[in-house]
């Protein structure tokens, strides 16, 4: 089979709401997929074998599908963002991959105490109800404020909120900011590290990261990962003044 | 009517993750494929690092390609 057949060889079929197969000879060569954020967003992947699979599954999704339309592709897969580029899309932010060290002497994180009367509760011991109420607060300022859009993509749904996932900064009876560690594989993940309106510039998402990162440290992982949009200069300055090297980035590409 | 056929999956072990957002990835059998990720894993923040244990989509094109399309916890 050459796979540089013509466009008329391959045949788009609608398999199912929210998906494309391309066909070729009875053979999928390409497959198409949306996803809806939270936020509302409409996300698209296609999958393709070939340049002639990926343009045509691009052009029945597209002519289907509502606008605007938004994708993900590591900015070092020159070949997917070309073909994205080539349907339409430009890029619309950056997120930069961190590696992040755990080693203290590393990070320089010994000695990241909370401000005076806050305190850091470990993974496990945050009560549920109170981490509920932070989560909403956070989610209504974000969307008050920046908006989902500007954050890194991923966004949960409905946050399981296992107590045993979130270190939580307290003050007094308040949880005033959380951070999200996934332990998924054997590189933990750092989800979200946010922190109440009112108690920022404090060292408040500084402390939660020191308490993070010893505990890490602590059972032996030497590095966690994370992500961070481009433009939140914060957040940027926060994991490189810990010694977090980027070890990649990932492209938001949009068709509007 | 038979209208389509997946293409030929294997389980193998990321060796190493080259620069161009590829893996390389070695099958049971010894074979070797260079990876790319899929746009679910992709979507989904899944990392991929040597040594995890992914399957794999070949291409039908050619056996030297793939896609990442799972990758097994643990």
């Amino acid at each position: 089979m050459n796979p540089v057949d013509s466009r008329a060889a391959v045949l788009i079929s609608h398999v199912a709401s929210g998906r494309w197969h391309a066909l070729e000879d009875d053979l999928v060569v390409g497959r198409g997929e949306t996803a809806q954020r939270p936020d509302g967003r409409l996300f698209v992947s296609i999958d393709a074998w070939h340049d002639a699979a990926f343009d045509r599954l691009a052009e029945a999704m597209l002519a289907a599908l509502p606008r605007p339309l938004h994708t993900m592709a590591a900015e070092a897969d020159l070949d997917l963002t070309t073909r994205w580029q080539r349907a339409g899309f430009t890029t619309r932010r950056r997120e930069w991959d961190y590696a992040v060290p755990t080693d203290p002497r590393a990070t320089g994180l010994g000695p990241a105490l909370p401000p005076p009367g806050v305190t850091i509760k470990a993974f496990g011991s945050a009560e549920e109800a109170p981490l509920r109420a932070l989560d909403r607060a956070i989610r209504a300022e974000v969307a008050a404020g920046p908006g989902w859009p500007d954050m890194p993509a991923e966004v949960l749904v409905r946050p399981q909120l296992d107590p045993s996932k979130y270190a939580v900064a307290a003050a007094g009876d308040q949880y005033v900011g959380l951070l999200r560690l996934a332990m998924v594989t054997r590189l933990p993940r750092i989800g979200l590290i946010a922190v109440r309106a009112d108690h920022q510039r404090r060292g408040i998402a500084r402390a939660l990261l020191g308490h993070a990162l010893s505990a890490l440290h602590h059972v032996g992982k030497e590095a966690a990962s994370a992500e961070v949009t481009e433009s939140n200069a914060a957040a940027t300055a926060l994991f490189e003044g810990i010694g977090a090297r980027r070890a990649g980035s990932n492209l938001e590409l949009v068709l509007r | 009517m038979a209208r389509k056929s997946d293409g030929i999956e294997l389980e193998g072990t990321v060796l190493e993750c080259l620069r161009n957002a590829t893996f390389r990835v070695e099958f049971q059998n010894g074979h070797q494929a260079l990876a790319h990720i899929s746009g679910k894993i992709r979507k989904n923040y899944i990392k991929i690092l040597p040594y995890d244990r992914v399957l794999v989509e070949l291409s039908p094109y050619d056996l030297t390609r793939g896609r990442i399309v799972f990758r097994y916890r643990g």
